[in-house]
């Protein structure tokens, strides 16, 4: 760790760039705070050189102005330093970043031969191939050839889409069989990569809003500090007072927030740099700021407050049936499903130590698969009359017989084809109507109720029960949503799911509001709604329909597994696609406001020391009654200039750990938050200074005797 | 019984306030008042005579410029009336001198009343009543009429900041004229003349004859109070017996000066919330509390002091006075203790505890503004001021109100003395005569209008120096915040909760710290340079 930030600190490049950006003409323009010192090193480096161009206001010896030019200079390099420091962590951080910006190979058509190109390489009309099992490159319409494609990821619906000729595809889905030819209709997205190394490096950062605002207020209390020691020259000197210029420079360069205006540029990169290193890539400083002042999340139930991964809990046969009945119907309905929801049925029925005694059947059935019509899926068994004449008296001993066994065997002897389908309620009634309707609803609301999604088991038209599939919450969400709640934002869950289910999720979720049976256009409305109510609203996205409110949106954090256009619209883009990071982004962008308001609070206390240093030093060899002020007791004026200046100077690299670390944010009652702010750095910032300057003159008072 | 006068005061002022703050609050929403329909046919005839469409609102720009055109004809009439007082009727005197005509006008438009003459000599009975005292109406309703514009800034949405000329209308006719005439009778029943003769002479107890300078003081005194004015009709000022006759005239003058300035936090508070209201004020009293401390700390005079007041009543009156940018003086500001002095400076450089009438509330939101973006900052928000985000505009126009006020003070004195006039004026340099200068630029730069100089200003570098300060003192700011107001009524409104209270201890708190400290900053080194030294 140690050996890792020495390296850091003699990087060659970060000491040229602090070096380089003493040059006045670049801090006249970024820095007016840092200009004014720089001017004031000029100065008292003249005077030092030339002690003889006034006997008026130059009585001092030669070393002091030496001292205290080196000093000024030193001031403003630890602010430029500060600055380069946070831009090198930042790059070094992007360097790494680059290598997880996703990039697919593609199998481009080039005279009806494929080539493997990389996906980012891709122009406007070329075509792909695409094979099953493999990411559609990029956005684009199908030219040729039919296919299911899982668009899961983008839309959170879980079922294949079927795709044909001219049907549009969206980058990022996979293609789940057959191939087809892509036609790419969408521009290569601008690496988002590239859009924050602008935001890194100095001379193409923006500032933003807060930003102009501070700069301003400093540039202003800098004037009027200008005004007061520019004035004092006079009103000193025909007062009979023996002014000196350098006093006066020491005066000014004190008051002057140089704290705040030398760090300003390193919070604002630090606040960039470590949302880096929780791999968001952020495309404007605004967002990041936008993010503090967030009031409403709105917050996409799969995938941010749970898994996204709906598993099997639980079976609930219908009145007719016990659980086995309706687990070995599960089993055998969901044999051929290997999405994650199948699998948990089978791990459940496996737990549950239910087997149906008729595996034979099972394995050779003919899998039915999802479609957008049927909306079911499950096992159709292969009519092989022989076979099943010779199995059944072996699966009658084997095992206890159920009524779903007696139905199924009871099907085959009559030679019917034995259907076993599981869908949602409503697919499921619409093929098998053999049951008591009310009490299957009713069952189905239970599990709704309980925050589950029903699915219905049929075996031709007979429906056995209800296999109940609950998502879980993702861990520690409740903890992450609570801390958020406290600093006074609403949290909203937009979800698919009916009102039931989602009421139940909300509330082991702690979410205040929701939207349930949620159209892909309700996000767009409810973030222009809560903007018209004046909130700012913080949202994440991924599909392609998330797009416009991702870019409505102010703070809109885009997944990096999601489609180009969502990542083009949003400001921040997540490289590990965790959308409940934007938790984290929100308390990042609160701390990157409040480390701003402490350092200045900070700067501006810290003057009130100053003046009782500097005042007596200039005032105390012509006028005994200043003596009152020097509550200090510092050595000697001379002492008390430098060891201001120093004090003043040495605070800045003091400072860097906690302007690129940030404030301590702890979610609380913002009054809270204030009032021990306003202790550590504006109490502190009255207090701190008189003990460090005092410090700094008993040693310097060593050396001076 | 000083404890019980400070209480009549206080209590008193206070109490008249919630009864005008109320009143104002109707004024400023054009809401319906009492005996609206005489007022309003009254009212309407004076629209008809300068022409103005009541219904006609107008934009921040609009507003002050309407304000500043007005004020301009006012201070050309006074200007015209001071240069050829002597071809007036009523005792004519002969005409002042361009500067100090100019120095006056400017003075008495401005709500400043620095006075470089002695009114009972050089000023004839119609300047004093048709000249001044009809500015003394027309300054105050200027500054009230911008606040009023300014509050609507905050609770209007994108329909202007109201109409000039009806506000002004309003607030001469239905509010300063009624409170001003029945002061002035409690005046002369308390002991003030009232005569059109600008002398009476009788015979002394020796036997000898005097002539004693008289003419329209109670009326002039009522509203030199009342609309935070201070030219006084002698050049002594309140100390004079006829302004001030007695202890009574002295309390009712403090109640006075105080009621206008603490009336405009109340209907603040009935109309943007009965804590930010009460907030404000409480901030104000607060900083006219430290005024007060400062002042009673040291004992004052007994040079320089009227035997009437002692050094109790001297210190109060001329602590509310200046505190409320009045400038009215019942005591020599050279007895005044050193701590008092320095309590006045404080009152001069804040502007806003309680402030002049009108302008000390719109300079104190400007601080509560100021307050806020540094409140946002500390709990990570983006600061707002009553739910709307305050963008780099603001800032920049609230940190330009800062700057004009300590440049509009430092850098005049110090051409005071390169060019020589501090030391023609007042002798050799001390801590004394700086403080003195410093006093008569914030002085000016405040639109306070108290001054050490007096007559001895009567020159041209200070009459011309001191006029354009006033100016630049009293329109400067009043443009930039009604330019904060123009921005803040286009604004959108939310029912955002605001992160931090702008009301209750804290924020009172924190708001009387953040004056305390901006002004301490600006200001220390002259203090001890000046007073402290003394």
């Amino acid at each position: 760790m140690a050996s890792k930030l020495l390296q850091t600190i003699f990087d060659k490049r970060m000491l040229k760039d602090s070096v380089t950006k003493l040059s006045p003409l670049y801090l006249a323009k970024k820095s007016p705070v840092m200009f004014t010192v720089e001017v004031g090193f000029f100065l008292v480096l003249a005077i030092g050189l030339l002690p003889t161009m006034s006997t008026e206001f130059v009585n001092e010896n030669r070393v002091f102005y030496i001292e205290s030019a080196v000093i000024l200079i030193v001031t403003v390099w630890f602010a430029t330093f500060s600055e380069s420091l946070s831009e090198s962590q930042a790059r070094a951080k992007v360097d790494s970043l680059k290598n997880l910006e996703k990039e697919v190979m593609a199998k481009k058509l080039v005279d009806g031969k494929e080539i493997s190109v990389k996906s980012t390489s891709l122009l406007v009309g070329d075509r792909v191939r695409v094979y099953a099992g493999e990411i559609v490159p990029r956005d684009g319409i199908v030219h040729s050839g039919k296919a299911f494609v899982d668009e899961s990821m983008m839309t959170g619906e879980s079922n294949p889409v079927f795709k044909e000729q001219d049907s549009p595809v969206m980058g990022g889905t996979k293609v789940a069989n057959d191939s087809i030819v892509i036609e790419i209709t969408s521009e290569a997205g601008k690496s988002f990569l590239d859009e924050m190394v602008g935001l890194i490096e100095s001379a193409k950062r923006p500032k933003t809003k807060n930003e102009i605002a501070l700069t301003i207020l400093l540039a202003g209390l800098s004037l009027i500090f200008v005004t007061v020691v520019g004035t004092m020259l006079f009103f000193g000197y025909y007062l009979g007072y023996h002014m000196d210029i350098s006093v006066l420079i020491a005066l000014l360069v004190a008051l002057l927030p140089t704290t705040i205006g030398g760090l300003l540029p390193a919070i604002g990169v630090a606040g960039i740099n470590r949302l880096a290193r929780d791999n968001i890539v952020v495309k404007s400083g605004k967002g990041i700021e936008a993010a503090g002042d967030c009031d409403v999340l709105i917050l996409d139930k799969t995938g941010t407050i749970t898994e996204g991964a709906r598993r099997a809990i639980g079976f609930i046969p219908m009145e007719k049936f016990t659980e086995q009945d309706i687990g070995e119907a599960s089993y055998a309905a969901s044999f051929s499903d290997h999405t994650h929801e199948g699998t948990s049925i089978i791990e459940l029925a496996n737990e549950k130590k239910i087997e149906p005694p008729f595996m034979m059947e099972i394995m050779t059935a003919r899998p039915v698969e999802f479609s957008s019509e049927t909306r079911c899926s499950g096992i159709e068994f292969s009519q092989k009359k022989n076979l099943s004449g010779t199995q059944t008296p072996t699966l009658k001993t084997s095992l206890p017989r159920t009524r779903v066994c007696a139905k199924v065997e009871g099907l085959e002897e009559s030679n019917i084809p034995v259907k076993i389908l599981k869908g949602s309620v409503e697919a499921i009634l619409k093929i098998a109507t053999n049951v008591n309707e009310p009490e299957l609803r009713w069952k189905a609301q239970e599990i709704s109720k309980n925050g589950g999604t029903p699915l219905a088991v049929a075996i031709n038209d007979e429906i056995i029960g209800l296999i109940s599939l609950k998502d879980t919450l993702k861990k520690e969400i409740r903890t992450k949503l609570d801390e958020v709640r406290v600093s006074g934002i609403t949290t909203v869950m937009i979800t698919g799911d009916n009102q039931l289910t989602a009421q139940v999720i909300a509330k082991e979720a702690n979410i205040d509001q929701i939207i349930a049976e949620a159209k892909p256009s309700d996000k767009l409305n409810r973030v222009v709604e809560e903007q018209l109510k004046g909130h700012v609203v913080g949202m994440i996205g991924d599909g392609t329909n998330d797009a416009p409110a991702l870019a409505k949106a102010d703070v809109g954090l885009a997944m990096n597994r999601g489609t180009a256009a969502a990542r083009e619209a949003a400001n921040m883009v997540d490289l590990d696609s965790d959308p409940s990071k934007i938790l984290k982004v929100v308390k990042l962008g609160k701390q990157l406001l409040m480390t701003r308001g402490a350092i200045t609070t900070f700067s501006i206390a810290n003057d009130v020391a100053k003046y009782f240093a500097i005042l007596p030093a200039m005032f105390m060899k012509d006028n005994p009654k200043m003596e009152i002020l020097n509550v200090m007791q510092l050595h000697s004026p001379e002492s008390a200039v430098l060891s201001t200046l120093i004090f003043n100077a040495i605070v800045i690299p003091i400072l860097i750990p906690l302007s690129l670390k940030g404030v301590k944010y702890k979610p609380e009652l913002p009054e809270k938050t204030f009032i021990k702010n306003m202790m550590i750095y504006g109490f502190g910032g009255v207090v701190f200074p008189f003990a460090g300057i005092k410090a700094i003159d008993l040693l310097l008072s060593v050396f001076m005797r | 019984m000083d404890i019980i006068i400070l209480l009549v005061v206080l209590v008193g002022s206070l109490g008249l306030a919630v009864i005008f703050g109320r009143y104002m609050a109707r004024l400023i929403t054009y809401e319906k008042r009492p005996l609206e329909k005489t007022m309003g046919q009254v009212e309407n005839g004076f629209y008809r005579i300068i022409g103005v469409d009541r219904y006609e609102q107008m934009t921040w720009k609009q507003y002050f410029l309407a304000i500043v055109i007005t004020n301009v004809i006012a201070a050309g009439f006074l200007m015209a009336v001071l240069l050829y007082q002597n071809n007036l009727p009523l005792s004519p005197k002969p005409g002042l001198s361009l500067d100090l005509a100019f120095n006056t006008a400017a003075s008495f438009v401005t709500n400043t009343n620095l006075q470089h003459y002695a009114g009972e000599q050089q000023l004839s009975i119609f300047s004093q009543m048709v000249g001044l005292i009809f500015m003394m109406f027309v300054a105050p309703a200027s500054g009230i009429a911008a606040a009023f514009a300014f509050i609507r800034g905050f609770i209007r949405k994108e329909f202007g900041l109201g109409n000039f000329y009806v506000d002004f209308t309003r607030i001469i006719l239905t509010l300063l004229i009624p409170v001003a005439f029945f002061s002035a009778l409690l005046l002369l029943f308390l002991g003030s003349p009232q005569t059109l003769d600008s002398t009476i002479t009788m015979g002394t107890l020796q036997g000898g004859v005097q002539t004693i300078p008289t003419g329209p003081v109670a009326s002039l005194e009522s509203i030199k109070e009342l609309g935070s004015n201070g030219g006084g009709f002698f050049s002594a000022n309140s100390s004079h017996p006829f302004e001030n006759p007695n202890g009574i005239s002295n309390v009712f003058e403090c109640i006075l000066m105080l009621v206008i300035p603490l009336s405009l936090p109340i209907a603040y508070a009935h109309l943007i919330g009965k804590g930010r209201g009460v907030s404000i004020l409480a901030a104000m009293m607060i900083g006219f509390g430290v005024m007060l401390a400062l002042g009673l700390s040291e004992s004052s005079g007994p040079a320089g002091l009227e035997t009437r007041f002692g050094s109790f009543g001297s210190t109060l009156f001329l602590e509310t006075s200046v505190a409320t940018n009045t400038g009215a003086a019942n005591a020599a500001l050279s007895g005044m203790s050193p701590n008092a002095v320095i309590g006045f400076f404080l009152g001069m450089f804040v502007q806003a505890i309680p402030g002049a009438d009108g302008t000390g509330m719109m300079m104190m939101i400007i601080f509560v503004i100021l307050t806020l973006f540094l409140v946002g900052l500390m709990v990570g928000k983006t600061p707002e001021f009553m739910s709307m985000k305050i963008n780099p505009r603001d800032v920049k126009l609230a940190a330009f109100v800062f700057l004009i006020h300590p440049a509009l003070i430092l850098i005049p004195t110090v051409l005071a003395y390169t060019t020589g006039s501090a030391h023609d004026t007042l002798g050799a340099t001390t801590p004394a005569t700086f403080t003195q200068v410093l006093y008569e630029y914030s002085s000016a730069s405040a639109n306070n209008g108290s001054d050490y100089l007096g007559t001895l200003a009567n020159t041209p570098f200070w009459n011309w120096s001191t006029a354009w300060i006033m100016l630049i003192g009293r329109y400067a700011p009043i443009g930039l915040m009604l330019a904060v107001a123009g921005s803040f009524t286009l604004r959108d409104r939310k029912e955002v909760v605001e992160p931090i209270k702008t009301s209750g201890f804290l924020f009172v708190g924190v708001l009387s710290v953040m004056v305390f400290v901006l002004t301490a900053l600006t200001f220390f080194p002259f203090l001890v340079m000046g007073p402290f030294s003394i």
